[in-house]
């Protein structure tokens, strides 16, 4: 999405980007960003909470209209929760038992199987 | 008022997802990791008129759902099957059932019952009914198929071509 951000802003359409995983977005380099810390899935504020996906809109809005150059990052203040400990959750091995890990194992193998049938009848392969 | 030396934890920061992924799968047994997009410059166009007067679009990568690709429900195990390989449009003056089952998101800390949280269009809809900016006719959808060539020679240009159909004056991009 950043690589369809930058090509839209080089040719004319200022962008800006509402998204949730910080590295990814500033290591491809956008225009302007609202960075919200929240689990992946939820760029657009928190689920069943529309005055926080308000909030996030309205931010982005301000983003695009007054940021003063390229690689503007705006983080929101919304917290997801108190404690944060969900960060230390997503694709966590040393928070997985080893029966997990197999399982993973064999559902990636699954995906990529798929995926690559879906690239080959779309042509993309 | 000041700040004090009660420090948040270190962990609490934004993930390192490039590493974190990067370590996750090396340990399922794959060593040829992803290489993200990466440039050293960005560039950078101005609003050309105030917001207001400007026509704004929506890039989403969700999918729109498809009855006979599989489970794309709430909580749904990532599916593969759910993703699509062209831009799709569709008319923003309605709502859509799009979903993210095809995309990694966290699938421990959020259920995706509620597409508010990752497809804005009704709310820009209504932002618009406020007089905040005009919306554009109609959103765009991005593939996701983890080629980036495709992205920077077909699909962006496909959706940059579409965008100026639609008198476009600024986009907003929300990636899961």
């Amino acid at each position: 999405m950043s690589l369809v951000a930058r090509y839209l802003e080089r040719n004319g359409i200022p962008t800006v980007v509402m998204g949730a995983a910080k590295d990814i977005v500033e290591w491809a380099g956008v225009p302007r960003f609202l960075f919200s810390d929240f689990p992946l899935g939820n760029s657009a504020g928190k689920p069943h909470e529309p005055d926080t996906q308000r909030f996030t809109l309205d931010l982005a809005l301000k983003v695009l209209e007054s940021a003063v150059g390229p690689r503007t990052t705006v983080q929101s203040p919304l917290r997801w929760n108190e404690d944060g400990d969900w960060k230390n959750d997503y694709n966590n091995l040393a928070r997985m038992p080893a029966e997990e890990v197999a399982k993973r194992r064999a559902e990636f193998d699954k995906v990529k199987q798929t995926a690559l049938e879906q690239r080959k009848k779309a042509g993309v392969a | 008022m000041a700040d004090t030396t009660n420090f948040a934890p270190e962990f609490d920061a934004p993930i390192d997802y490039m590493r974190r992924t990067r370590d996750y799968y090396l340990a399922l047994g794959y060593d040829n990791p992803y290489r993200w997009a990466h440039y050293t410059d960005a560039p950078f166009t101005a609003l050309k008129k105030p917001l207001k007067d400007s026509t704004l679009a929506l890039i989403t990568t969700a999918a729109p759902y498809q009855p006979d690709k599989g489970d794309q429900g709430p909580g749904a195990l990532y599916n593969a099957g759910a993703k699509f390989y062209s831009v799709y449009s569709g008319d923003a003056a309605h709502d859509h059932d799009t979903r993210i089952s095809h995309i990694g998101y966290d699938r421990k800390h959020t259920t995706a019952k509620d597409s508010g949280t990752w497809f804005p269009l009704p709310l820009m809809r209504e932002f618009a009914g406020q007089g905040r900016f005009t919306l554009a006719k109609r959103f765009h959808g991005a593939p996701t198929n983890r080629s980036q060539r495709v992205t920077l020679e077909t699909d962006a240009p496909e959706i940059l071509a579409r965008c100026r159909q639609d008198q476009v004056d600024a986009a907003l991009l929300v990636p899961t």
